[in-house]
C-alpha cells in the first residue's frame, strides 16, 4: 500500500459517550483504495460504535469524518450509502420475505419508464436479471434470483448480503462479522468477495473475531481496547499469538502514528 | 457499477441445496398448502353447503347484498393488510368507521339544514369521512413514530378515543337530518353490483397492484420482514409507516361514508366490532401477523368468506350468533396453517 497516497476515508480524534460510558475516545483510523483493513479488538473495545460512526447511524460527539479529503457529517445511513459507503452490520441481515434480486436492490429499485414508473411501479424484470449479473460479477452465483431470501440456507443470505453490498459501494466497504455462523467453505468463498472488492479498489473494513480470517485477507490491522486504538499495523507485523495478544492487552504496544 | 470480470461465477452453495430431489411432492405440498387455493375451496364448499340448506342462497340478489356487506369490510381490510405486512396492527379502523360517518353526518346535517343542494352536502360529507379518517391515521402514526408506542397499544388507544368520542357527540343516539337523496344514492345496480361496491373493487385492485408491484408495497415487506435491514438499506421506516397508517386512516374514513350512505344516517354503534373482522380477513387471507407476509387477494377472498358466513348463518336461519364461533375456527384454521407453512420457511 502506498502509505503516501491520500486517504479515500478517514477519521479524526472522534469520540462517542454514551452516557457516562466511553465507547470511543479520540479514535484516528486511515483507509485507502484498494486496501483492506482488519479491525479488531475484544468485546466491547469499540468496534461495533466505530462501525456505525463510519456507516453513518450514529453521530459522534467529536471529531471529523472526511471522505476523499472533505470533511461530512452523516445524518442517518442513507447519506453515508449515498456517499458510496456501504455496511454490512453484524447480523442485520435481509428481508426475508423478498426475493434475492429485491434484497439486492433493496432502496435502490429501479422503476418502469413512463407515468408508471411515475406512480411507483417497479421493473421486477429487470431488477432480477441485473442483480443476478451483479452477484456473478462478484464471485457469488445464487440459483435464482427470484426465490425469496427465506428461502436460502445461512451462507447463501450471507452471501447475496454481502455481493450486493460489494456490487453498490464506490469506495468504501464496511463488513462487521460477515463470516460469522458460517462453514470453512462459506467462509473462504466470503474472504474471497473481500478480496475481489479490493480489486474493484474499494477500501474495505473488515471486522472479525476469528483472527486468521483478518490475517488471511487483510494488509493492515487495527487493534481498538477499551475505545482506543492501541495499534495500527502492516499485517505482516503480526502472527496469530501477537495479534492476541495485542487484543488482550498482554502485550503492551504504543499506537503506531 | 464498476466491473470486475477476472472473478469466475461459482456456485456458492453450501447446505442450501434442500429442494432438488422431490420436486414434484413439494410441488403438490405447494399447491395443497397454498393459501389462494384453500381459500376459494372453502369459499366454494361454504356457498355450496348454504345453497343446499337454502336453495334462495345461490341468487343474484343474494349475491349482491353480500357484496354490499363485503364493500366496507374490505376496504377496512385493504388498509388493515398494509398494516399488518409492515409488522404492525390498526385496532383503531373500527371507531375511526364510526367517528368518520358521526362527524360527516353533522356536517351533512348541518348543510341541509341550511339549504345546501343534496349532491353538495353528500361531497363534501364524503371529504369530511376521509379527511376524520385520515387525521385518526396520522394521530396513530405519530403516536408510533414519536411517542415511541408499540402499535397495538397507540391504536387501542385512539381505538377508545374514537368510540367514546362518537358517543359524547352523539349522546347515544343517531345523527340524522342529512340529505334526503343520500339514502337511495347506494342503491343504484349494475347487475349485482351496487356503484360504491364497483368502486371498492377498484380500490382493491389498486391496492393490490400497489402492495405486490410498487415501490410502496415493496418497503411494505422490507418493513415488516426486518425493520432493520430496511433502516441499513436507507429506507425512512417512520416515514413510511406514517403512510401506511395514514391509508389504513383513510381507508377507515371512506368505509364511515359507505356505511353511512347504507344506513341514512350517522351511528355511534356503526363501525363497532368492524377492526376485528377487518384483521380477521387479513389473517385468514395468509398475512402473518408478525409482518413481512400477505397477498391483498387472499384479504379480499378472506373478507368475502366472512360476510358469506355471516349472510349463509342468516339465510338457513341459525342464530347469527354462531358467526363469532363460525370466525374464530377460521382465524385458528389460518394461523395452525401459517405454522405448517413455517415448517418450510424458517425465517431470519
Amino acid at each position: 500500500m502506498t502509505e503516501t497516497a491520500a486517504p479515500i476515508y478517514e477519521v479524526r480524534n472522534v469520540s462517542k459517550n454514551y452516557g457516562s460510558v466511553v465507547a470511543l475516545e479520540n479514535v484516528s483510523l486511515q483507509i485507502h483504495a484498494g486496501e483492506v483493513i482488519g479491525l479488531v479488538g475484544d468485546n466491547g473495545a469499540g468496534k461495533s460504535t466505530l462501525v456505525k460512526v463510519l456507516s453513518g447511524a450514529h453521530q459522534p460527539d467529536g471529531g471529523q469524518i472526511l471522505l476523499d479529503g472533505i470533511e461530512r457529517h452523516w445524518h442517518s445511513p442513507h447519506g453515508a450509502l449515498q456517499a458510496g459507503i456501504e455496511t454490512l452490520y453484524q447480523d442485520s441481515g435481509l428481508a426475508p420475505n423478498l426475493t434475492v434480486s429485491s434484497n439486492v436492490f433493496l432502496g435502490r429499485e429501479l422503476k418502469v419508464p413512463g407515468i408508471l414508473g411515475r406512480l411507483g411501479f417497479l421493473s421486477q424484470k429487470k431488477m432480477d436479471t441485473v442483480a443476478h449479473e451483479d452477484l456473478d460479477r462478484v464471485g457469488i452465483g445464487v440459483a435464482a434470483s427470484d426465490r425469496t431470501v427465506a428461502e436460502l440456507s445461512g451462507g447463501q443470505r450471507q452471501a447475496v448480503a454481502i455481493g450486493r453490498a460489494v456490487s453498490w459501494a464506490r469506495k468504501v466497504i464496511i463488513l462487521d462479522e460477515p463470516t460469522n455462523h458460517l462453514g470453512a467453505r462459506q467462509a473462504n468463498e466470503v474472504l474471497d468477495v473481500i478480496r475481489v472488492a479490493k480489486a474493484k479498489g474499494l477500501g474495505v473494513i473488515f471486522i472479525s473475531h476469528t483472527l486468521p480470517h483478518v490475517l488471511q485477507v487483510t494488509d493492515r490491522i487495527v487493534v481498538l481496547r477499551l475505545g482506543k486504538i492501541v495499534r495500527d499495523a502492516p499485517t505482516s507485523e503480526f502472527d496469530a499469538e501477537k495479534l492476541l495478544g495485542t487484543i488482550t492487552g498482554l502485550i503492551g504496544s504504543a499506537p503506531s502514528a | 457499477m464498476v466491473k470486475v470480470d477476472t472473478v469466475a461465477a461459482k456456485e456458492l452453495t453450501g447446505s442450501g441445496s434442500a429442494g432438488g430431489a422431490n420436486r414434484s411432492g413439494a410441488t403438490l405440498r405447494r399447491v395443497l398448502v397454498n393459501q389462494q387455493f384453500l381459500l376459494i375451496v372453502v369459499l366454494v364448499a361454504m356457498i355450496a353447503g348454504f345453497s343446499a340448506l337454502n336453495e334462495n342462497f345461490l341468487s343474484i340478489g343474494t349475491f349482491g347484498n353480500i357484496l354490499v356487506q363485503w364493500a366496507p369490510l374490505a376496504l377496512l381490510a385493504i388498509g388493515e393488510t398494509f398494516v399488518i405486512v409492515s409488522g404492525g396492527i390498526d385496532l383503531s379502523v373500527g371507531s375511526t368507521v364510526t367517528i368518520s360517518g358521526v362527524v360527516s353526518a353533522f356536517a351533512m346535517a348541518g348543510l341541509t339544514g341550511a339549504g345546501v343542494p343534496d349532491p353538495v352536502a353528500i361531497t363534501i360529507g364524503a371529504v369530511v369521512a376521509a379527511a376524520v379518517g385520515l387525521t385518526v391515521g396520522l394521530v396513530n402514526a405519530a403516536l408510533i413514530n414519536f411517542a415511541k408506542l408499540v402499535p397495538f397499544v397507540a391504536t387501542l388507544a385512539t381505538l377508545g378515543a374514537g368510540a367514546g368520542l362518537a358517543l359524547v357527540l352523539t349522546k347515544g343516539g343517531p345523527v340524522s337530518g342529512g340529505p334526503p337523496s343520500a339514502i337511495g344514492l347506494a342503491n343504484v345496480w349494475l347487475g349485482p353490483f351496487s356503484w360504491p361496491v364497483l368502486i371498492v373493487i377498484v380500490i382493491v385492485v389498486i391496492a393490490g397492484l400497489y402492495l405486490h408491484k410498487s415501490l410502496f408495497g415493496r418497503y411494505t415487506f422490507a418493513i415488516g420482514g426486518n425493520a432493520f435491514a430496511a433502516t441499513a438499506a436507507g429506507i425512512s421506516v417512520k416515514k413510511h409507516l406514517t403512510k401506511v397508517y395514514a391509508l389504513s386512516g383513510l381507508l377507515a374514513g371512506i368505509a364511515g361514508m359507505a356505511l353511512y350512505l347504507q344506513l341514512g344516517s350517522g351511528s355511534p354503534s356503526a363501525g363497532a366490532g368492524n377492526e376485528l373482522q377487518a384483521i380477521a380477513a387479513v389473517v385468514i387471507g395468509g398475512a402473518s401477523l408478525t409482518g413481512g407476509v400477505g397477498r391483498m387477494s387472499g384479504t379480499v377472498l378472506g373478507a368475502l368468506i366472512l360476510t358469506v358466513v355471516t349472510s349463509g348463518l342468516l339465510v338457513i336461519n341459525i342464530d347469527p350468533n354462531w358467526n363469532q364461533v363460525v370466525v374464530a375456527i377460521l382465524i385458528a384454521a389460518a394461523v395452525a396453517l401459517q405454522a405448517l407453512r413455517g415448517v418450510h420457511r424458517r425465517i431470519k
